[in-house]
């Protein structure tokens, strides 16, 4: 299954970022692709976030990875992420795809690209969006060990 | 009690959803619930964490979203409003 939405939708916007897109699926991600459709003609630069599910946490070693969404809040989240992005950061394109399900260890987990005119302002933005995505996007990730499993609360960890 | 007692008539009924950790600790991932008219999200936390004890350990960090909108606990719930329990959010 596959949950999409872009900005297109957004009658209202003032500035309308017609290149952006949010998705939330459960198919692997090709990080490569996902990169590809944020680069054009006015960008100089595009910098992606690969993220993917790490084997071991704090020596705890991970088997594997399941991620659960409300995807379309989800997606709604991520929308207000991308417009908050484009007033604080001289960017021109963000797109954010998560994948939900089961992860194998390096498997991706989520893409965030990011292209600007110059790199600074694309470093920064794609650093920024993470770190929001984890606080405001409506996404769990449940750690299943060799000796049980946990959802994580980032609060305690 | 007939269809015209306005204890049964008026009150309205909305979907809720449980994710993660809170859908694990409740049993379901949907309910319909039943609230009084003019009900605030902060009653309708009330009423759930009254019929699902265990969703109280989350305190404070679990949050609700109304109708796709993280809401503030005076917002006033519609019927046919779709309600959402969230535990901490660990996307990324």
């Amino acid at each position: 299954m596959n949950w999409r939405c872009c900005l297109r939708s957004v009658a209202v916007e003032k500035r309308v970022h017609e290149n952006d897109f949010f998705e939330i699926t459960d198919q692997p991600l090709d990080v490569g692709a996902i990169a590809r459709r944020v680069v054009l003609p006015e960008c100089g630069a595009t910098v992606t976030l690969d993220g993917y599910a790490r084997e071991w946490t704090k020596g705890r070693q991970t088997k594997f990875l399941e991620y659960e969404a409300y995807p379309e809040m989800a997606l709604k989240e991520l929308r207000k992420l991308a417009d908050a992005a484009h007033k604080q950061f001289e960017i021109v394109h963000i797109g954010i795809v998560h994948r939900i399900g089961k992860l194998e260890i390096g498997e991706t987990s989520v893409v965030i690209a990011v292209s600007a005119p110059h790199r600074q302002a694309a470093f920064q933005a794609c650093e920024w969006a993470i770190k929001e995505l984890k606080r405001t996007v409506p996404i769990w990730k449940k750690e299943v060990y060799a000796d049980g499993e946990e959802w994580v609360d980032p609060q305690r960890s | 009690m007939t269809s015209n007692d306005p204890a049964t008539s008026t009150r309205i009924e909305v979907r809720v959803l449980f994710f993660g950790a809170a859908k694990d600790a409740v049993g379901e991932s949907e309910i319909s619930l039943d609230l009084e008219p003019n009900s605030t999200a902060a009653t309708a936390r009330e009423l759930l964490l009254e019929r699902y004890a265990n969703l109280r350990r989350f305190g404070r960090s679990l949050l609700f979203a109304v109708n796709q909108e993280y809401a503030q606990p005076e917002v006033i719930i519609k019927a046919g409003d779709e309600l959402a329990v969230l535990p901490p959010v660990s996307g990324g």
